[in-house]
């Protein structure tokens, strides 16, 4: 629980560095002020660098609190069904274009609702996944004019 | 009036009647499901607004958000479990009433109440818009950076206890809206050289990252948790009230109706603090304050009067000045600007007949969903128990397909994923999502506003201090920086008599 309630704030004061730094690498403009497009930039990483450092320092006090949050995110279970979505989220993107959106869609909604909703309601999961699929493909291809794969 | 017969036909056009209907259904269904809000269901809704009308897409998205308003307290009645923020207030005497075998009269009280709500905001909306539109011509670019600094302020401040947070997903939101090629010099800044980042990060994928993916995520955390004896034989009773409760309720719902759209104008504020505050008030006001928390009718009436209100009263700001002032009204500020349509007082010039179709679709749709909530409310129950885990992966699914309509590539689908888990864990470590998501969406025209009134005045900013209307928000801003430290010691005087 400790690592997520510092990482946040260490990943806050990262992503602020980082883009303070870039700001200073913004090549001078030859129009207008030459240091008009980093003024802004500059002046937010600063503001967010600032920010996060109390941030952390506030997460330091209460380290040792408990969250209910970051329990239930840290629950194997929990873990397990995002990976597994985000796993099967790359695999569609993978395959979206070659195999076309309908199968594709079906296999993502498939397996996702059997993973989720389980084996036992094998039928639900069949008929909504392919009746889903057809009315999404239907609605943005032939109502909404989309070109899908 | 020849503005509004224009309007009254663009809105009983069969096709927008048609999206009245479904929108205000959609709204009703998203915003009655716990975890889900009108923000989310616009966001996956996005894509289908593509190849319409303009004015059919933001009658479509109004829909959907006052729809919510009107799903929200279902669930608060009949769970207690609020379906969004919104309906919180609704939680607090809707559900004892239900408990007290009353549920279909809650249920009835709270559409009638929303209905009235409803209705006199978008007489409201008539009378205001027009002049706040006239007003808002007289902004140059020095009043129009404070009014969006006013308003980012304004939308942290209120999210209380996470004013630290809400800044650094604030200055986040900016610096991400820097991104791309600078309009005003060709200038690419972090672009990384990368060709897909020098036309910015498409808020958009951020919108359906934070609102979807990250959303159903976070619900992923509470999915197997779900307490299974909530599967109360629902015992609704009449749907109707007595006309003893309609007495009591009669007057805290016209009071609640404009005090809740004065909320949803105001920047920053949504339906959550309308209805806080009206229900507060009623209980200050109210000649039986301890039947408050109770059951008593006229505190769920109160807060739904006003949330609806207030969804009406957010939209006048995002028209007439083209600055939302909630999440749920960024999203359709994104969604009209990918149809080409700029909100702000020139709107008003230019397409007024968009301006008067929605007003009359406003008023057709309360109409529709006060009938949706009192006749269906059957169909609605059954809604309810829809399992969660069946309606997951079909939100993951169009959250996909959306994507994929935006930009015909499926490396977005990875940006997407990244969006969600930085949303999911933005929402697990309590950091509020307007800011970051508003931030975004009007962080470029903030910095090209602020540039330009430098420009104007040779680069001295006393340019901010000019007018009497930079002067007036500069103070707002800086009183919204200071009011949770004032609500503080407020409230801590009142404990203290």
């Amino acid at each position: 629980m400790k690592w997520i309630k510092i990482g946040m704030p260490v990943l806050m004061i990262l992503i602020s560095l980082t883009f303070l730094i870039g700001s200073f690498a913004i090549p001078k403009a030859t129009l207008g002020n030459p240091n008009g497009p980093s003024y802004f930039p500059i002046g937010l990483s600063v503001l967010m660098l600032v920010l996060s450092i109390v941030y952390l320092f506030n997460e330091l006090k209460t380290l040792k609190a408990f969250h209910e949050g970051i329990k239930d995110l840290m629950d194997k279970k929990t873990l397990r069904l995002i990976g597994f979505t985000i796993i099967l989220g790359v695999i569609y993107a993978n395959i979206f274009e070659r195999v076309g959106f309908f199968v594709s869609t079906l296999l993502f909604l498939g397996v996702l609702l059997f993973y989720l909703n389980g084996m036992k309601k094998w039928l639900i999961n069949i008929v909504v996944s392919i009746s889903f699929s057809f009315i999404t493909w239907y609605g943005f291809s032939q109502l909404l004019g989309v070109s899908l794969p | 009036m020849e503005g509004f017969m224009e309007g009254l036909l663009t809105a009983i056009e069969p096709i927008n009647l048609f999206w009245i209907v479904l929108g205000g259904f959609l709204g009703t269904v998203v915003g009655m499901l716990p975890g889900l809000g009108p923000a989310t269901a616009v966001a996956v809704l996005i894509p289908v607004t593509f190849g319409m009308d303009p004015t059919s897409a933001i009658i479509l998205m109004a829909a959907i958000y006052y729809g919510a308003m009107y799903g929200g307290s279902r669930s608060s009645i009949l769970l207690n479990t609020p379906g969004d923020g919104s309906a919180i207030a609704a939680t607090f005497d809707g559900y004892p009433m239900a408990q007290k075998g009353q549920a279909g009269q809650a249920m009835a009280i709270s559409a009638v109440a929303s209905f009235i709500g409803g209705i006199i905001a978008t007489f409201g909306f008539i009378f205001l818009a027009q002049p706040l539109a006239n007003f808002a011509l007289k902004f140059g670019p020095a009043e129009y950076f404070l009014l969006m600094l006013l308003t980012l302020s304004a939308i942290v401040s209120l999210s209380i206890g996470k004013m630290i947070k809400g800044f650094i997903a604030m200055c986040l939101g900016l610096l991400l809206s820097t991104v791309g090629i600078d309009p005003q010099t060709g200038i690419h800044r972090f672009t990384l050289d990368n060709p897909h980042l020098s036309e910015g990060i498409d808020f958009l994928i951020v919108i359906i990252g934070v609102y979807a993916i990250g959303e159903v995520f976070y619900n992923f955390l509470t999915i197997n948790k779900e307490k299974k004896s909530q599967d109360k034989k629902s015992n609704m009773g009449k749907v109707w009230f007595s006309k003893e409760q309609w007495k009591r309720s009669k007057w805290p719902i016209l009071r609640s109706a404009p005090l809740g759209f004065i909320v949803g104008v105001l920047p920053g504020a949504g339906g959550s603090i309308a209805s806080m505050i009206s229900y507060s008030t009623e209980k200050q006001i109210s000649k039986k304050p301890d039947e408050f928390g109770k059951g008593a009718v006229e505190g769920l009436a109160a807060p739904e009067s006003a949330n609806n209100a207030a969804s009406v009263g957010a939209m006048i700001p995002l028209l007439t000045m083209g600055i939302p002032g909630s999440g749920t009204t960024a999203v359709m500020l994104g969604a009209l600007i990918m149809l080409g349509v700029r909100p702000g007082p020139m709107l008003f010039e230019n397409d007024p007949g968009m301006i008067w179709g929605l007003i009359n679709s406003m008023f057709i749709g309360n109409i529709v969903l006060v009938i949706i909530n009192i006749l269906l409310v059957g169909l609605l129950v059954k809604v309810l128990k829809t399992p969660a885990k069946v309606l997951y992966p079909l939100i993951i699914m169009l959250a996909f397909i959306g994507t994929y309509t935006l930009s015909y590539s499926t490396v977005d689908f990875y940006l997407l994923l990244i969006f969600g888990v930085i949303g999911l864990l933005m929402k697990v470590m309590d950091f509020p999502i307007a800011p970051l998501v508003l931030a975004l969406i009007v962080g470029a025209d903030m910095e090209q506003n602020f540039r330009m009134a430098l420009v104007s005045s040779n680069g001295s900013v006393s340019i901010f201090f000019s007018s009497w209307i930079s002067v007036v928000l500069l103070i707002l801003t800086v009183l919204s920086l200071f009011y949770p430290l004032i609500m503080k010691l407020f409230l801590n005087k009142k404990s203290a008599n």
